[in-house]
């Protein structure tokens, strides 16, 4: 996260129709950051929202010296909103997104997509990971960063829910991946599309990584996928009761269905309550 | 030959090694030996791990705190940290469970205007679980009503985990109370606005409000 987006929601609040005047304008890079950060945060319904958002994910812009602004942050933001807002039609200004050579907008675009639930793109996103862990997953020299945002792509696949064995396929080809992060995002997308408890027990065994980091991530996972057998692993892991509850509110919201043998939501809320 | 240490020596030992630890897993193996000996000379060192952003180690102090109880009060309310919300959730948390009243004005403050949600959720759910009813009975109702007082102007926090916290505390508030006089009742408007989609947009916070509704209808 760069500094300027960890800044954001300490901004001052502003009303939508500012909001959309400072999107609109294009002299001020950081007043349409802010903008389009702020009009995919309040779930802005305004009829302009969306097509202004698209315009300015169509602006590629350098970066801007001395306001700490990153190149390309505006179109950023405003894939990120995009996801947000839900509407389909930004869908094909999303997808032009995922050959740009700028890896942090192919990253936004991608999760946006998820967030979608776009089955228009799945195969653009099978297609970026089809290089597998040697060509999208290996690492870029000089970087913290991978060939392709490997852990967006396949989480994005895994929200869109397209269970069709070239998407199993690709995920699979990630799981013995070497970085924590891409392994549970392949095994987190596999067990949402699958519900096969193979792809739930790595990420049970990742809440008992050395790393807080990795456990964390693990949390978001299962509750992503609303798992209801990392009930008990996810209490006793450590790590925050925060994190911990946001997971087990996806056990609740995300999972489809009370299972026999599986724990039902009153086990879930009672452990909710023990966690506050 | 059987020699036992005079437990103040062997308290001190276990603070030693607690604040001599130089990782986060002895960390949370000596702060769990200290917990575990739930001795009141280990309170002060308990609270201080609870700063230290390590969520194992706090889960473990936080345990010690309240199986010390009574004496752990006024330590947790005199060294609350205010700048690591971190910090004053796990402390919020130990006081809402031992239920002194004497953490009421805590409460209270820590539910409407601490800018930590982790904080204001330990907090509402404090706020049913102070031990009133070894009070006279005009007393518990005065303290009563400030509890819920405080939980009817949370519900509509903006944080959803706080709204959640506010129902379980409102449920542990009032259950105890049975279904005559008017507790159950003014708990059940609170929480009806909570269980109703046209107010409530978080799904499960809706689930636990009907399952609190619920069981305020039984006797």
């Amino acid at each position: 996260m760069t500094a300027a987006e960890s800044s954001l929601p300490s901004g001052e609040p502003i009303c939508e129709e500012e909001a959309l005047a400072r999107l609109r304008q294009s002299d001020d890079q950081s007043l349409q950051y802010y903008a389009a950060w702020w009009l995919g945060r309040t779930r802005s319904q305004h009829p302009e929202a969306v097509p202004l958002l698209r315009q300015a994910l169509r602006q590629r812009q350098p970066r801007q010296e001395g306001l700490g602004v990153e190149r390309n942050a505006v179109a950023r933001n405003a894939a990120r909103a995009l996801g947000k807002l839900g509407q389909s039609e930004a869908v094909p200004d999303l997808l032009d997104c995922l050959d740009d050579p700028d890896h942090g907008l192919r990253e936004a675009a991608t999760r946006a997509l998820g967030d979608l639930g776009a089955t228009a793109a799945v195969p653009a996103l099978c297609a970026l990971l089809a290089s597998g862990p040697l060509g999208a997953g290996a690492p870029v020299e000089g970087s913290t960063r991978l060939e392709e945002p490997c852990e967006a792509l396949l989480e994005a696949l895994g929200q869109i829910g397209e269970a069709s064995p070239a998407v199993l396929s690709t995920l699979e080809l990630f799981v013995n991946h070497g970085r924590p992060l891409v392994h549970s995002a392949a095994c987190r997308a596999l067990l949402q599309l699958t519900e096969e408890e193979r792809w739930g027990q790595p990420l049970l065994e990742l809440l008992q990584h050395p790393q807080l980091q990795i456990r964390r991530s693990a949390l978001m996972d299962l509750g992503a996928v609303g798992w209801r057998p990392a009930l008990d692993p996810i209490c006793s892991t450590l790590a925050e009761n925060s994190l911990k509850l946001i997971a087990l509110r996806g056990l609740v919201e995300n999972s489809r269905r009370d299972l026999p043998g599986q724990p039902d939501t009153a086990a879930v809320l009672a452990a909710m309550d023990d966690l506050l | 030959m059987i020699c036992s240490e005079p437990p103040t020596a062997l308290i001190e030992t276990l603070i030693r090694e607690v604040r001599e630890a130089d990782s986060a897993l002895s960390l949370l193996q000596t702060t769990r030996r200290l917990a575990a000996a739930a001795h009141p000379e280990a309170v002060p060192c308990l609270v201080e791990v609870l700063g230290f952003n390590n969520p194992g180690a706090a889960v473990a102090a936080v345990d010690g705190l309240i199986a010390i109880g009574e004496p752990a009060v006024e330590p947790l309310l005199a060294n609350l940290d205010e700048h690591n919300y971190g910090a004053r959730a796990w402390a919020v948390r130990a006081l809402a469970t031992i239920g002194d009243v004497r953490g009421l004005g805590l409460l209270e403050e820590a539910l409407g205007q601490d800018i930590g949600p982790s904080v204001r959720r330990a907090a509402a759910k404090g706020l049913g679980q102070l031990k009133l009813s070894a009070l006279p009975g005009d007393e518990a109702e005065a303290l009563r009503q400030r509890c819920f007082s405080a939980l009817e102007a949370a519900a509509d926090d903006g944080e959803w985990v706080v709204r959640y916290g506010v129902i379980v505390g409102l449920e542990q508030l009032v259950l105890p109370l049975g279904t005559s006089g008017p507790w159950r009742q003014r708990a059940g408007q609170v929480l009806e606005r909570l269980a109703s989609a046209t107010s409530e947009d978080t799904e499960v916070v809706r689930l636990r409000a009907r399952v609190a509704l619920e069981r305020l209808k039984q006797p």
